[in-house]
């Protein structure tokens, strides 16, 4: 009697045990799936002529006014990164839009999510305002809406149009490869990185020609070739995080 | 008559703490409206530092919270019996610690109109979505737990002794509660740690280290507070009963669990000094010589670590109920302390992505007042829920041992008399 008691005990335990362990490798096989990093047929890339570069700022003006940020967030700032014989060296630093992004593996309600065509973006209606896509960036590329942005945007209208909704306070905000820009364009028969009005306004309000953007999966996009024949270089690429920005180093001229 | 009940409630020690308790939580509550209306920019976190103080209070009510699924599962799967009411106390605890941990939450995120988005939205792949999920999930069990403890209320017996007895009877369910609780708890205790190491981004954080640690220190910090609780409490009122051979007991066996806690923590620290690593190595010199220093060493080596240790393995001293007290209550101040030097010691060094060598930055952050004022309403918060449930539900009570089942009813009567 006893004895059969606890055989189906173990019976118990054994199912049991077998359970846990199928819905546990069922969890981390999602978890190693989930969010893998894009593979759409276009790829997004931004390469930036840190020679070219003057620090002149309208990338950051243009970008303001376009995406509507708030005067104290920067989605784009322009850094400053020493001197190359007696010119002074910028780094401008957009969104990285990361193949391997931490913010997106941390996010805990998928509100950070990859499009296929690379592009890391923000689901401002999902997100829950934790911050910790903020504290995983390794590259500062997030800003919190601490308070709500109301009143005018002072770099409207004389850096362009706002062409996306201001973020409601509460959550965190960053670049995204001007995507609107891309996807009317795409959707008018324009090229991005080609026709201005599908590309980045970063891009198209430089005035040196230091930024360039395109596709990286076509070899014979401006990204592409400018690629091959040149050195460069990304942010912190020893952290593995693939980023889809790139950087021509400036050359050191007599 | 009114009058008279009214200056008697005054004048009634227990009047005089639920009124200074009230005034916390009014004060705290609208601050948290003042959050809710105002934002977070009434609070001096930033982008560089965008976790603070109430992430601390979060953490350490979790941690002081773990008292209970650890003494759960002691009681109800290792049979441990004698344990029962301790282990009642300490889920009682483990109510008002996470739900305090709820509350600092709701303060804490940016769109507190949003927080059910985990339950709904899964990435699987977040820590921070597995740990939502757990603390949910054992929130319930929590809850369950706690049903039979409420049929203790003496009103509710005296009106509605039916629904007092069906309570009572979900502690039937007691063992295999304690089985779901000990593994979310396992799960998110340690997770919450993991939360900061998988972060490549912080090299003081990106180790595997915190996770051992948060969950060790959790279940330390959590009977300390529990037995800290349950002396105290009989101290101050009738109503309160305990055994002291068996807090005794549960005192000795955290001094034990804080010295293998220590080991682990010596050992960390010690490897991070082998190598230097950009941002790792500021974030140590932070913790052990610089604006955190007094609070490692102080708070959370000597008076947290080290002195209760000592206090807690002596016999003759952890005999003395005021020595063991004041040894239990440093405990819980290391297990807070950590919390705070582990956040702050990652989020005040900031390591450059800038070409070349990773370079440097550091950062400050001292909470705002409507920081410390809300923070003050959720700590009052769990201290008023903690002393109604001592006044009424009998949460502290050595005397009562509940009743499982038939077999179990024999038994626990047994150790009753022994």
């Amino acid at each position: 009697m006893s004895d059969e008691k606890v055989s189906r005990r173990d019976l118990l335990k054994v199912a049991g045990v077998a359970a846990a362990a199928v819905a546990g490798l069922q969890i981390i096989q999602k978890a190693n799936a989930s969010e893998s990093a894009p593979t759409g047929g276009r790829q997004w890339a931004m390469v930036i002529d840190q020679s070219q570069c003057t620090g002149c700022g309208y990338c950051v003006m243009a970008c303001r006014a376009h995406n509507d940020i708030p005067p104290d967030i920067t989605w784009n700032p322009v850094i400053e990164a020493g001197q190359v014989g007696d010119q002074k060296v910028y780094l401008p630093r957009p969104c990285m839009q990361c193949a391997k992004a931490p913010c997106v593996e941390v996010c805990p309600v998928k509100a950070s999510y990859y499009r296929p065509d690379g592009i890391v973006m923000m689901d401002y209606d999902r997100c829950i305002g934790c911050r910790y896509c903020e504290v995983a960036c390794p590259y500062g590329a997030r800003s919190f809406n601490w308070k709500k942005f109301d009143g005018p945007n002072p770099a409207v209208p004389e850096w362009g149009e706002p062409e996306v909704p201001r973020r409601p306070r509460g959550v965190p905000e960053k670049c995204a490869f001007c995507y609107q820009r891309i996807d009317r364009g795409l959707q008018l028969g324009l090229e991005p990185g080609v026709d201005e009005d599908a590309t980045p306004a970063c891009v198209v309000a430089c005035p040196t020609g230091a930024r360039v953007f395109g596709d990286l999966n076509d070899p014979n996009s401006a990204v592409s070739r400018l690629l091959k024949s040149n050195p460069h270089f990304r942010l912190r690429e020893d952290l593995g995080t693939a980023p889809r920005v790139y950087y021509l180093p400036p050359k050191a001229e007599g | 008559m009114k009058a008279s009940n009214i200056k008697s409630f005054f004048g009634s020690a227990w009047g005089r703490w639920i009124s200074i308790l009230s005034l916390f939580l009014v004060m705290g509550l609208g601050a948290g409206l003042i959050v809710f209306w105002k934002g977070l920019s009434v609070t001096h976190l930033s982008d560089l530092v965008p976790w603070g103080l109430w992430i601390t209070i979060d953490l350490s009510s979790i941690a002081l919270a773990g008292g209970a699924f650890f003494l759960c599962a002691g009681v109800y799967l290792l049979g441990l019996k004698q344990y029962q009411p301790v282990a009642r106390t300490a889920t009682f605890i483990g109510l008002a610690g996470y739900t305090m941990a709820m509350l600092a939450l709701m303060l804490d995120i940016g769109r507190p109109d949003r927080f059910w988005h985990a339950i709904i939205y899964w990435n699987e792949h977040s820590l921070l979505w597995e740990v939502t999920m757990c603390v949910c999930l054992y929130l319930t069990v929590l809850v369950l737990e706690v049903l039979p403890i409420l049929s203790s209320f003496d009103w509710l017996r005296k009106h509605f002794p039916v629904i007092a007895e069906k309570l009572e009877g979900v502690h039937h369910y007691a063992p295999y509660l304690a089985i779901v609780g000990l593994c979310l708890s396992m799960l998110h205790q340690s997770s919450l740690g993991a939360i900061y190491g998988v972060l490549k981004a912080r090299p003081y954080w990106f180790r595997p280290d915190i996770a051992v640690l948060f969950i060790m220190s959790a279940i330390a910090g959590g009977m300390a507070l529990t037995v800290f609780a349950s002396m105290l409490s009989a101290r101050l009122t009738k109503r309160a009963v305990i055994k002291d051979e068996l807090l005794d007991r549960v005192a000795y066996f955290v001094g034990w669990i804080m010295v293998a806690y220590l080991y682990f923590r010596f050992w960390d620290a010690l490897s991070m000094t082998y190598t230097y690593e950009a941002g790792r190595t500021e974030g140590l010199n932070i913790l052990t010589s610089g604006v955190l220093s007094f609070n490692f060493w102080f708070g959370e080596m000597l008076l947290g670590a080290v002195l209760p240790i000592i206090i807690l393995l002596r016999k003759k001293t952890r005999s003395n109920p005021v020595l063991r007290m004041i040894a239990l209550a440093l405990i819980v101040g290391g297990v807070v302390a950590y919390r705070w030097d582990t956040n702050l010691s990652g989020l005040l060094v900031l390591v450059s992505y800038m070409p070349g060598e990773p370079t440097v930055r550091y950062t400050m952050y001292r909470p705002s007042i409507i920081e410390w004022i809300a923070g003050l309403g959720i700590i009052s918060y769990g201290l008023t829920l903690f002393s109604l449930g001592v006044r009424y539900l009998h949460v502290v009570d050595h005397r009562i041992y509940e009743q499982e089942r038939q077999t179990a009813k024999v038994e626990s009567a047994e150790t009753a008399t022994a």
